[in-house]
């Protein structure tokens, strides 16, 4: 552990282990994962550079994806054509 | 979410479990359908055949479980039955030969920390859209159902018939196939990303 990160509170620049820690954090992002998140999550971001960028970014990804799709009117009358041929099979 | 017939619903219940759980979703499984086939018609023949369906074999439904979720599932299989045996497309993707390629990826992890959350962040929804209808189904698939429609890692298993692990893997698969395309998207818009740096 290097001095000055438990000093100054800074993060490290590398991640030991990318790989399990930014498959974790997809997890949390997910709603997966929900026992010790928070800590883990708080250790993560607050100690580690990369973390921290994955973690935003992944964040940012889903809010837009969430927010900004365009998303299609359903046709009106799709409904009632539906319940139109259910009718016709009762 | 067999198709094991479990219950014998009345007429009557049938229909209120139609109405009060089935139709709710239309909106969600329309957008599921337009985003798989970029067709409103397809769209609306697939729901129209899936709703058909979920009454048909609604006795293997049990009320007051997870609607969403199995009709969705219906809904994908008729894709992958009927809608894709019967398009065009000359694009048949293999599962199999998508997943090695990016598996065999060993910088997966790292490759597109060159985007900048700021430049996502300012991204039009058309180009959120585009990025997301360029991946191939299997990946849009997966992004739309997780992100889009806020099913768990769970029910998306039980939707594809894939286990939880392989769910995991696409997802991230997925996204990052998405990171590359909002990446040219922010290069080709003058966003800033750390390339120039």
């Amino acid at each position: 552990m290097d001095k000055n990160l438990e000093s100054s509170g800074e993060r490290k620049l590398r991640c030991s282990d990318e790989s399990k820690c930014f498959q974790l954090l997809e997890s949390i992002l997910d709603g997966e994962n929900s026992q010790d998140s928070k800590e883990i999550l708080k250790e993560k971001l607050d100690k580690c550079q990369p973390c921290f960028e994955h973690y935003h970014l992944e964040q940012a990804i889903r809010d837009v994806l969430k927010t900004k799709c365009t998303k299609q009117l359903v046709p009106s009358e799709l409904a009632d054509s539906i319940r139109q041929k259910i009718k016709e099979i009762e | 979410m067999s198709e094991v017939q479990r219950k014998k619903y009345s007429d009557q219940e049938k229909n209120e479990i139609f109405d009060q759980e089935f139709m709710p979703h239309i909106d969600s499984m329309y957008n599921f359908g337009y985003r798989l086939t970029f067709d409103e018609d397809d769209a609306k023949d697939l729901v129209q055949d899936t709703y058909l369906k979920a009454f048909r074999f609604i006795n293997s439904f049990e009320q007051g479980t997870n609607a969403k979720a199995w009709l969705f599932r219906i809904l994908k299989n008729s894709f992958i039955n009927d809608y894709r045996k019967k398009s065009k497309q000359p694009t048949k993707i293999d599962y199999q030969e998508v997943e090695t390629y990016y598996n065999s990826d060993d910088v997966d992890y790292g490759m597109t920390t060159d985007l900048r959350v700021e430049s996502v962040k300012d991204m039009l929804g058309d180009e959120i859209s585009n990025a997301l209808n360029s991946l191939a189904v299997d990946f849009r698939t997966v992004i739309i159902l997780c992100d889009l429609e806020g099913f768990t890692y769970e029910e998306m298993a039980k939707i594809l018939d894939i286990p939880i692990g392989t769910v995991r893997s696409r997802l991230h698969r997925a996204r990052n196939l998405l990171k590359e395309k909002l990446r040219s998207y922010a290069q080709n818009m003058g966003y800033d990303t750390d390339q120039e740096d």
